[in-house]
């Protein structure tokens, strides 16, 4: 069965998790993708990473998902290793991704009800948490329609709501909100915006806004390494940091 | 348990929620069925041949012992749909894997509460019942005809565990060049390479030692579903078809573990 929030906070104490990175590194070949990466991420705190195209955000959080392995250092969720016991991070773990990774051919009811199953949800309890979920993110119109046909930021509702439907600790976002119009993003940034305090939110972002209205720390990273770390006022500051963007390379 | 049964779920709908599975499907019917009334067609000129000898003053009983619906019909049409079965089996198994990491759906299948062996065994099963409907489809036709004669029941269900042995052994050879393949297209085409070569090893023989042409030889499927066409089921064909799904499965396993680390 999944490890919901409240079953998480019974268990440690906090209603997030907390995510710690030690001397986290990855290397693509030569490239050198995260650069000794040092970092901690409180339960319940926002934490919003931005940086260029190829700085190491999705990197960073695909060793944070156990998706990649590292090359040197390690990172830990609740003190859980991602790559020696994924069972104990997947189950705290949600996952909100572009809307380019869903499947285009199941309808949004059966995904959903697919998304709980491999979480270990069954019989009412998942079917509970899917109309649960389906009310929540005002799904219940395209229920029954395929993802193939839905908008994108309709799609990227589904996406969110399978990330939430076993109530983990810990959800990460990556760009959530990319391609979406004005009110899409408005939408997405108020359903995060409910989160804090409540789980562990690592988003990865380009948009500048989001980082200031959503997040309580900010990291920026440039070819693998954290540039800057703090509130965002302490970061980011008034305006348009565009130089934290700048000269930035490396590997995706 | 629950994952699994989840995973297997979601594989079949998206299976059936494209045209290929259905258009398998009707390949497999339509080609079974073209072959068998091919087979009959030919059955019945032999006999119309043996008949009219009779008429001409052969006596009766002379048709032969071999001139019977299972050796004619049957056992022919079988040893056809391993072939069939070999260039069809890898366009359904191309997408398993290969899909799922084009489109970024395997980053999400593999962060989630499923481990990648339980992955592994869901996109394995699914695949299975699929080709174990395939063969229910290519067995209509026999079926009927067994039912309606009386004939060959026990010998057919014994050509048919061998055919899904071999579709089984097929399918888990597809699914672990999916998990290695860059795109659907490579895993299809290295799918062919090893099924083609497994299939027959016979060719190599005149090059070989007799010893290694037979060890080569026992290696083949042509030779391993031999014996099931014959209607005997030997351990060791039973064993064969299972080591090839065991190695397979490890193999694609191996597959999901290198992607993490690259």
């Amino acid at each position: 069965m999944a490890s919901g929030v409240a079953e998480h906070e019974r268990r440690t104490g906090n209603s997030g998790a907390r995510v710690e990175a030690r001397g986290l590194t990855r290397r693509f070949g030569p490239t050198l993708a995260l650069d000794d990466l040092t970092l901690a991420i409180e339960p319940g705190e926002t934490f919003a990473l931005l940086g260029a195209n190829g700085a190491g955000k999705t990197t960073f959080i695909r060793l944070v998902t156990g998706f990649l392995v590292p090359s040197a250092g390690e990172v830990r969720v609740d003190g859980h290793s991602p790559t020696r016991e994924p069972a104990a991070v997947h189950g705290r773990l949600g996952y909100v991704m572009e809307t380019t990774r869903l499947h285009p051919e199941l309808r949004v009811r059966g995904f959903l009800r697919f998304a709980g199953g491999v979480h270990g949800m069954r019989g009412r309890t998942l079917e509970r948490a899917v109309d649960a979920a389906i009310e929540r993110f005002a799904l219940g119109p395209v229920a029954e329609r395929l993802i193939g046909n839905l908008s994108k930021g309709t799609a990227q509702r589904v996406s969110l709501a399978q990330a939430f439907l076993h109530d983990p600790p810990l959800l990460i976002a990556d760009e959530p909100t990319s391609g979406l119009d004005p009110a899409q993003q408005a939408d997405v940034r108020e359903v995060l915006r409910g989160l804090r305090g409540q789980r562990t939110l690592i988003l990865c972002t380009h948009q500048l806004e989001e980082a200031r209205t959503l997040a309580s720390r900010v990291g920026v990273l440039r070819r693998g390494r954290l540039e800057a770390l703090g509130t965002p006022e302490d970061v980011l500051g008034e305006g348009e940091p565009l130089h934290l963007f700048r000269a930035a390379g490396g590997a995706p | 348990m629950t994952g699994l049964r989840a995973l297997v779920r979601k594989e079949l709908a998206v299976l059936f929620g494209a045209p290929m599975a259905y258009l398998t499907l009707a390949f497999v019917a339509l080609v079974t069925a073209l072959l068998f009334f091919d087979h009959l067609r030919v059955y019945n000129q032999i006999l119309f041949v043996y008949t009219s000898n009779q008429t001409g003053g052969f006596e009766l009983g002379t048709v032969p012992e071999r001139v019977n619906l299972q050796d004619q019909v049957f056992l022919p049409l079988m040893e056809q749909l391993t072939v069939t079965l070999i260039g069809i089996i890898p366009l359904v198994t191309m997408r398993f894997f290969a899909e799922e990491r084009a489109r970024g759906t395997d980053e999400w299948l593999l962060t989630s509460r499923l481990s990648p062996g339980a992955i592994v065994a869901g996109k394995f099963l699914a695949c299975f019942l699929f080709v174990a409907l395939l063969l229910a489809v290519s067995l209509v036709y026999p079926a009927t005809s067994i039912l309606r004669s009386g004939l060959g029941g026990p010998h057919l269900a014994v050509v048919y565990a061998g055919l899904l042995g071999l579709g089984l052994a097929l399918a888990a050879i597809g699914l672990a060049c999916s998990a290695f393949a860059s795109s659907q297209l490579m895993a299809a085409v290295s799918a062919y390479a090893v099924a083609f070569l497994f299939y027959d090893f016979g060719w190599m023989s005149p090059f070989v030692s007799d010893a290694t042409g037979r060890f080569l030889a026992a290696l083949s499927f042509h030779e391993r579903f031999a014996g099931f066409a014959e209607g005997v089921v030997a351990a060791a064909d039973v064993a064969y078809f299972a080591g090839v799904v065991a190695v397979s499965a490890a193999a694609a396993r191996l597959g999901l573990d290198l992607a993490r680390v690259r």
